[in-house]
């Protein structure tokens, strides 16, 4: 039974085998079905899943991204009052795809010729003919300029819309503004100093509100361009700042540019004379020795009496004053009538090192804390800094400083004598007030409050008054530097006002750069014929804007300072 | 039986019906949403029209174009100090009442029961007031009168006048003449200070005219004498009533001849 057998014994471990082969790959195969259903109905039910998650939450074909809200391709500057003085908008360009152009090239150089008058046919049909694949022909087109090249049906101009930043009120406050380039990018003032705020996605929706009044900027610029133009200067700035909290209201620089078109102003134009100039500014600093003498004691008050000689010899030198009292005279006389001899022996008294503490506690020997990247460093005698070098600055010679830091000096002076920062934020909810530090004491910031008005009641600036405002202040005329010598006829003129001088609320700088005399001004150049009207006139346009009320039967303190006045003096005073 | 076998078919068809259900309310939601994202990209868009739209306004207006018209066409200054007022307070002050006359209504009845006891004094002062050529024949009539109407009390003050002096109607034109400058002042500034300044002021004039004028002069003072005792309203009424004489003595010549 086993021998025949072999044979069928023999295969039957085969099928054996077999059938376990076949299990095996049955086994197998129930396997890879299994897992490619796995796979189909994974991803079928993933497909499923995202069309149903889309359709609950995702979006449809036609939503517009990005437009649920405007925001600008770069924020808006807005004044004090919410006035734009910049905006991005979309303005029409029109360019030219050369190698695009399929029509005559020769009639569309002539007709864009005589469209765009700037260029002549020639140099449009050289710049059809070049191989360069774009060239912008016009930025910022207007509408009508755009409808007439729309017209030619020439394929290869192409006409779009790109934001670009105007500024409406075009070479208003520009110095301040700044301008932006080609680029997007801020150039100069305010675009340069916040680019990254007005650039940001997330910050730029919100506009960046200025402290600066528009129409007090306006009242500024037109009142001292005007005098600028009709006393010959080469150039003039002006700030008008609040006392209280450091905020710039206005601030100018003529010859000023116009921010649309930057390209083409010239760098003189380009030129922030309000803070990045410095100048020599004269006698608009004497308040500030006088104040720093009676703080520190040297001084005792207006009613001091001190020599007021012909002329004063000090360390080798010669003091003069243009109308010398020589006799006995009083603090306040030195005031009013600008007496340098009287307040270089002031300044003596005080001595260097006392001097270079105040001025650096009133950051005059440093750049302004303004947030304007243009700023200039103060220019001081240095280690030359001696006996007589503290005489001339105590009367403002030997020191530069922009005009922004002067009427911060003056904001100091008359806020109590508490120093804010000068800023050209809107101090609000956004940018809170930063706490001031104390420079003078409160009493010294009221004695000068009478000292200034005197010099504009009686002294030498009385052509800045104007009737009703109890404006206070102090002209300066320096001698310019030219050839490296102090010039007899060559002039910067300046005036430093305060006002309401019975209630200090706002300071005035104006300055002018090389003023010629004229016949109104009987061949005078200094301050109080040139500068001064300025301010008198600039005043009386703002301060009503400003919510300064005219009262024609509030002063100052005056009789602390009239008593110490000798009235016989000549009828009309004209010095510094 | 077949309920079951269609059991599993009822199943997918529901569901089938659910899922269709959810998916309509979804398509519908999302439809809604696209309308009202399609209004709010026209309100964007609306915006940034505002938007240039603003600026083209602002940048056609701006101040340096506003300054040059002004320097061009306006030409308006700054207002001066005192131009500002500090309130209401301040502008009350600016206005003073206005001083009206009105010489119809109160003083007429005021003066009216005067005309009984005040005749004879202020009569005798009018007589010369040139009333008395007119005055004469009117007595009778005008004394009713005198107690409704102003214009009437005027006349029997003439009228009394009239009759102490009869001989002043010699100087009938003269005075006439005379008088009617002298009655447009006092009617020009009505009040017993006007009325007390004026003959002061014409005193001088008339005497260095002639001598009829007078008593004119001394008319007035005692007009005036006489009418102190008076009640305030009777004082005031004896100078208003000065103002309308004009126009009677116009109208009295005609009404005169017809009374007689």
């Amino acid at each position: 039974m086993n021998a025949p057998q072999p044979a069928l014994v023999a295969p039957r471990p085969e099928r054996l085998r077999l059938v376990g082969q076949r299990r095996q790959m049955l086994a197998v195969m129930h396997q890879r079905l299994m897992f490619g259903m796995v796979l189909y109905a994974g991803l079928i039910a993933l497909i499923a899943l995202r069309i149903l998650y889309l359709a609950a939450f995702g979006d449809h074909a036609g939503r517009k991204e990005g437009l649920t809200a405007l925001i600008p391709d770069r924020g808006d500057i807005l004044d004090r009052d919410g006035e734009p003085l910049a905006r991005t908008i979309d303005a029409w360009t029109i360019a030219v795809h050369p190698g695009k152009v399929i029509g005559d090239k020769l009639a569309l150089a002539q007709k864009l010729a005589q469209l765009m008058p700037e260029q002549t046919s020639e140099q449009y049909f050289a710049l059809l003919r070049s191989n360069k694949p774009f060239i912008y022909l016009r930025r910022r087109a207007s509408p009508e300029l755009v409808e007439a090249v729309n017209a030619i049906g020439e394929p290869g101009v192409a006409i779009e819309r790109e934001p670009d930043r105007l500024y409406p009120q075009t070479s208003l406050a520009a110095h301040t503004l700044g301008f932006t380039g080609i680029d997007g990018h801020g150039g100069a003032g305010v675009e340069r100093a916040f680019d990254t705020y007005l650039s940001d996605p997330r910050t730029r929706g919100s506009p960046l509100v200025l402290s600066i009044s528009s129409k007090v900027q306006q009242a500024l610029e037109a009142e001292l361009g005007d005098a600028k133009e009709h006393f010959s200067a080469i150039g003039a700035a002006g700030v008008v700042m609040d006392v209280h909290t450091g905020e710039i209201l206005a601030m100018t620089s003529l010859p000023a540019f116009n921010p649309n078109a930057p390209g083409q102003a010239t760098p003189d134009q380009m030129f922030n004379r309000a803070t990045l100039g410095v100048f020599e500014l004269g006698s608009t600093f004497k308040p500030f020795t006088l104040a720093m003498a009676m703080d520190s004691g040297v001084v005792s008050g207006p009613s001091q009496i001190m020599n007021c000689p012909q002329v004063l010899p000090a360390y080798g030198h010669l003091v003069h004053d243009t109308h010398p009292f020589g006799r006995q005279c009083s603090i306040a006389e030195v005031m009013m009538e600008s007496s340098n001899i009287g307040m270089a022996q002031i300044a003596d008294k005080l001595g260097t090192a006392r001097q270079k503490a105040w001025l650096k506690k009133m950051g005059f020997l440093d750049k302004a804390e303004v947030e304007l990247k243009e700023k200039g460093r103060p220019l001081t005698p240095g280690s030359r800094w001696g006996p007589f070098e503290t005489m001339t600055i105590g009367f403002g010679q030997g020191i530069a400083v922009a005009p922004l830091q002067l009427a911060m000096g003056y904001a100091t002076l008359f806020d109590g004598g508490i120093y804010h920062p000068p800023t050209v934020l809107k101090i609000g909810p956004d940018h809170p007030l930063p706490p001031g530090r104390r420079v003078f004491t409160a009493d010294t910031s009221y004695r000068m409050r009478s000292l200034l008005r005197l010099v504009v009641m009686k002294g030498t600036g009385k052509k800045a008054d104007a009737p009703g405002y109890r404006i206070g202040g102090k002209t300066g005329t320096a001698q310019k530097i030219i050839n490296g010598r102090y010039s007899q006829s060559i002039n910067l003129t300046s005036f430093a006002g305060v006002f309401p001088m019975d209630d200090p609320r706002y300071v005035i700088v104006v300055m002018l750069d090389e003023p010629k005399a004229t016949k109104e001004t009987y061949g005078f150049t200094t301050a109080g014929w040139n500068v001064a009207p300025v301010v008198s006139r600039t005043v009386s346009r703002i301060a009503p804007m400003l919510g300064v009320a005219p009262d024609m039967n509030r002063e100052p303190n005056m009789s602390e300072v009239l008593p110490y006045v000798q009235e016989a003096k000549k009828p009309e005073s004209s010095k510094d | 039986m077949s309920a079951r076998s269609f059991g599993s078919l009822f199943m997918v068809a529901s569901c089938a019906t659910a899922a269709l259900g959810c998916y309509l309310v979804s398509l519908r939601v999302a439809s809604e949403r696209a309308a009202l994202e399609n209004v709010e990209t026209r309100i964007v868009l609306a915006q940034r029209d505002l938007r240039v739209l603003q600026t083209e306004i602002g940048t056609r207006g701006r101040l340096s174009q506003l300054e040059r018209w002004n320097a061009g066409a306006f030409s308006m200054n700054a207002p001066a100090a005192n131009q500002l007022l500090g309130g209401s307070f301040e502008l009350a002050k600016l206005t003073r009442p206005e001083k009206q006359v009105d010489f119809k209504a109160p003083i007429v009845l005021a003066s009216a029961p005067a005309p009984a006891p005040q005749r004879a004094p202020i009569g005798q002062p009018e007589t010369d007031d040139a009333g008395a050529p007119v005055a004469i024949p009117m007595p009778g009539g005008m004394l009713h009168e005198a107690s409704l109407k102003t214009e009437t009390r005027e006349v029997p003050a003439r009228t009394v006048a009239a009759l102490p002096e009869p001989a002043g109607m010699k100087s009938a034109d003269k005075p006439v003449t005379a008088a009617k400058p002298a009655r447009i002042k006092s009617a020009d500034m009505p009040g017993l200070a006007a009325a007390q300044s004026r003959p002061a002021k014409a005193a001088p004039t008339t005497i260095a005219g002639a001598s009829k004028t007078a008593p004119k002069k001394s008319v007035d003072k005692p007009v005036l004498g006489a009418a102190k005792p008076m009640t305030k309203r009777v004082q005031l009424a004896k100078t208003d009533p000065l103002a309308p004489l004009p126009d009677k003595h116009s109208g009295r010549p005609k009404d005169a001849p017809t009374g007689r």
